[in-house]
């Protein structure tokens, strides 16, 4: 767990600025240097360093060389349980109805789909009913959530009426940006029952609860 | 070109707000989204072909001049005038002279994206020309004065009930609400308009070098009409649109109303090459072929290039989210949707369309539809990308990027930092566990409230637990 | 320096491929297409009711005309109609239809024609333009009646295409393809037969 980690700079990428996500990529490649694998339980931030820090670099940066072989090593959290560690069994208990949410980078830049119903699977007791448009984009979209915030809003009232529709107890996914954004709406819509749980919450706690203390 | 963009964000409130018009985009989403998918299951490997289509396109933008050129031969071999166009100024003035020199009054038009691009029928009408819509969704836009709202399904935001009256107020006949009885009303009105008319206005879904030819598809049967009955047909498109062969235009063929609208071929598609022979019963004396560039040719060898392989299926804002929610109207020009974010801002000029590239979450999903696999997401960042080196950001982002970037760049400062904030929105949030709001996060606070964090960051509560088993 | 020459220059700049443009002209690719079917007669009949045409199937051009007539009783439609010259040669006043051999105009209620070829993948028919084939007879009447020798249907509209190349001594004007009643989705996106072109497709195929 490198102490030195800090952001993988997708705000400054997604907004353009090309230059400071280099800067933050070679740093990146300081940090995690000697690593056989990165593993990384968000698809957004795990795309960004798979797909688009080899892109920030010509071919010819040796700067860039370093990032782009650790980029190869680096792993969203439920591809590497499955394709990697073969984790036959989740240690987390969870008994109930669950929906999953396939979060856009981890779906459509890592083709994570599988994985985490894989793992999710092995979970007796558990029963994940797939909502309606599950992989259609809860709004979030970063600062598209402030600067677009009525479509986000409404994006996440979809999202929220396939939840209901399912009559899950909780909604999991892979990605801290959806889940910020869903759990904040759901909650402001009236919602205080449904659970928000980030996918590793659900293969290592209990119900979801993971001991932090 | 017409551009309203920087409205968007006010647009989009009053179309999230039209419960008309949310009703007919949950419509036309399911019907177009499931068409697609039913449609592309009747191809053995539509990746395949989508590889394949995408190959041509690309064959041709890596030197569209010269595919350009052998389609001018080809087209003039057989009697057609082609003509260049910089921009749409120059396209009034070539169509105006055509109409002169023909002693052209009135002119029926089938639909065009191209004609809209440039604003042809109000360059038209000035020179003493009726211009006459006859795409029904067209036509019902021409009486409505309205511009279309999709590229395919322009009058997806109107009601039967809106268009009822329309017609009772336009054609002075009892008012109907039966679609098949106004869409029969519409061919009475138009069908003598087609029989007197001086002129045909097309555009060209594709233009094919091998034959010198215009590919046009339409379900109507209103582009057969406009361009076998008038003796002047004017074939209107961007330069971007040129195939190679006939096999090019059949592979093309099999992707577009597939992606477009759900079916396996459009009703008419009509390959047409040259004008009225000996022979010939019916058939144009005169036709013109007017290319268009608007600014394409700026784009190759860019890193935009990809989007000229555009071939205006409407099947990324068919899938795109944010269209979803607020239809084309919004987006306040001619393309919109992902791939009208990208090409007006690169036709008509960044700073006139400034909200568009940003108007995406980058889901992602136009890409993964694209019959022609064009990278949209990417485009859309490369734009902003784009932005952000002509100093076009919005100057709080550009401040808070480099505050952002100072602090990730000093790991125990952003430590120190990111631990204070979790620690005080966890203190704020108390025991609902959530905050309603803070000052000066109302972007946030508006749609929703903010979970708690756990009390301190990750790596502080990994730190303290490092050696318990 | 005109339009043409300035957006050339453009153009060229742009440009990263040299290769003479012919090779790839008279060396036409074609891409993946659907499955060869064994039986194209079938396929084409099965593709073309899905886009609501009707069709039926005689065997030789001599049953044509009751066909025709059976039909137009059965849609309650007049026995009159306007043909390409090609069928004059067929019995139509025996079965009391009144045919004449011109253009179809705005007020012929029945256009019948017959095809270059029909394609199989999609149920389509191709019509050329040319003396003997005018083009308003399959457009501008009400019902469409198509007269298909099984022998011109083709798989697909590759296949067709490669047909036209070898027969046509000049590539014809129009080339026009149709696949059913004319329609619309304008409205409501509610698809309604009978735009502006033709309300009614038969296709007639001709041969065992």
């Amino acid at each position: 767990m490198p102490a030195g980690q800090t952001c993988c700079g997708q705000p400054a990428y997604n907004s353009g600025d090309f230059e400071t996500s280099r800067t933050i990529a070679r740093k990146w490649a300081q940090d995690f240097a000697g690593c056989d694998y990165v593993v990384v339980p968000s698809g957004s931030c795990a795309g960004m360093i798979r797909v688009h820090y080899p892109r920030l670099f010509a071919e010819s940066d040796t700067q860039g060389e370093a990032v782009r072989q650790l980029a190869a090593r680096t792993w969203e959290l439920t591809a590497f349980l499955v394709e990697v560690a073969g984790l036959s069994q989740p240690p987390g208990w969870y008994q109930g109805k669950i929906t999953y949410h396939d979060s856009c980078s981890g779906l459509r830049e890592l083709m994570v789909k599988t994985a985490p119903r894989t793992l999710l699977a092995r979970m007796p007791g558990l029963v994940l009913e797939e909502m309606y448009g599950c992989e259609t984009c809860c709004g979030f979209g970063g600062t598209f959530a402030v600067k677009f915030g009525e479509i986000s809003s409404h994006l996440a009232d979809n999202k929220c009426a396939a939840i209901h529709a399912t009559g899950a107890q909780a909604v999991v996914a892979g990605d801290l940006g959806c889940l910020l954004h869903i759990e904040g709406r759901l909650r402001r819509l009236g919602d205080t029952t449904t659970q928000v749980l980030h996918v590793a919450e659900v293969l290592a706690g209990r119900q979801g609860e993971v001991a932090w203390k | 070109m017409e551009v309203k963009a920087v409205a968007f964000v006010r647009k989009a409130h009053e179309a999230l707000h039209n419960p008309r018009l949310q009703e007919a985009l949950r419509r036309t989403e399911a019907k177009f989204v499931q068409g697609r998918r039913e449609a592309l299951r009747h191809l053995e490997d539509p990746d395949a072909v989508r590889r394949h289509a995408t190959a041509i396109r690309d064959t041709v933008l890596r030197q569209l001049d010269a595919w350009l050129i052998h389609f001018e031969r080809q087209a003039q071999a057989r009697g057609a005038t082609v003509h260049w166009a910089e921009d749409g100024r120059e396209v009034a003035r070539i169509l105006t002279d055509i109409a002169r020199r023909h002693g052209v009054r009135k002119a029926v038009k089938s639909k065009s994206m191209v004609s809209e691009e440039v604003g042809l029928n109000a360059a038209l009408e000035a020179a003493g020309v009726q211009v006459v819509e006859t795409d029904l969704g067209e036509y019902i836009l021409q009486l409505a004065e309205e511009p279309p709202s999709h590229i395919v399904a322009p009058v997806l935001h109107k009601t039967r009930d809106e268009i009822a009256d329309l017609f009772a107020r336009h054609h002075g006949r009892p008012r109907k609400t039966d679609i098949a009885a106004l869409t029969r009303e519409a061919r009475e009105f138009l069908r003598p308009h087609f029989l007197s008319a001086d002129m045909g206005i097309s555009g060209a879904n594709f233009l094919v070098a091998e034959t010198g030819s215009v590919l046009i598809v339409t379900n109507e049967g209103n582009g057969r009409l406009a361009t076998t009955l008038p003796r002047v047909h004017v074939a209107i498109t961007g330069i971007e649109k040129v195939v190679p062969t006939l096999e090019d235009a059949a592979t093309l063929l099999r992707l577009l109303p597939r992606s477009a609208t759900g079916q396996d071929i459009t009703n008419y598609v009509s390959l047409l090459t040259g004008t009225k022979q000996a022979g010939d019963g019916d058939g144009p004396e005169h036709f013109h072929i007017i290319l268009l560039d608007n600014g394409r040719s700026r784009l190759l060898g860019s890193e935009l290039e990809p989007i000229l392989r555009c071939i205006r299926c409407g099947a990324c804002m068919n899938h795109c989210p944010v269209y979803q929610s607020v239809g084309g109207h919004a987006y306040g020009c001619v393309y919109p949707g992902p791939m009208g974010s990208i090409l007006t801002p690169l036709l008509a000029g960044l700073e006139r369309a400034t909200p568009l590239p940003n108007a995406s979450t980058l889901c992602g999903r136009c890409a993964e539809v694209c019959p022609v696999n064009i990278p949209l997401a990417d485009l859309l960042r490369e734009l902003r990308h784009v932005q952000q080196v002509r100093g076009l950001r919005p100057r709080l982002e550009t401040l808070s990027l480099r505050l952002w970037r100072a602090l990730v760049l000093r790991p125990r400062l952003y430590h120190a930092v990111m631990g204070m904030v979790a620690w005080l929105l966890t203190r704020l949030a108390g025991a609902r566990g959530r905050l309603c709001r803070l000052p000066g996060a109302a972007g946030w606070f508006a749609h929703r409230d903010l979970p708690a964090p756990a009390g301190e960051t990750f790596l502080a509560a990994w730190a303290r637990r490092r050696g318990k088993p | 320096m005109s339009a043409r020459e300035r957006i050339l220059a453009r153009l060229a700049a742009g440009r990263r491929d040299d290769t003479p443009v012919a090779a790839r002209v008279e060396n036409p690719v074609r891409g993946p297409a659907t499955p060869h079917c064994t039986d194209p007669a079938r396929r084409f009949t099965e593709r073309a009711r899905q886009l609501a045409s009707t069709v039926a199937r005689v065997a030789d051009f001599s049953a044509v005309p009751v066909e025709v007539a059976r039909y137009l009783d059965a849609e309650g439609l007049p026995r009159r109609l306007a043909a390409w010259p090609e069928f004059a040669k067929l019995a139509w006043q025996a079965v009391g239809i009144e045919a004449v051999f011109r253009p179809a105009g705005a007020d012929d209620p029945v256009g019948l024609t017959g095809v270059f070829a029909a394609i199989g993948e999609t149920g389509t028919l191709m019509v050329t333009s040319g003396e003997g084939t005018p083009a308003t007879t399959s457009l501008l009447p009400e019902t469409h009646i198509a007269v298909v020798p099984v022998q011109r249907l083709v798989p697909t509209l590759e296949d067709a295409f490669a047909l036209l190349r070898r027969e046509a001594a000049i590539w014809p004007r129009a080339v026009n393809l149709i696949s059913g009643p004319s329609r619309t989705a304008d409205i409501e996106q509610t698809v309604t037969l009978g735009a502006h072109g033709p309300y009614r497709v038969h296709i007639i195929l001709v041969g065992l």
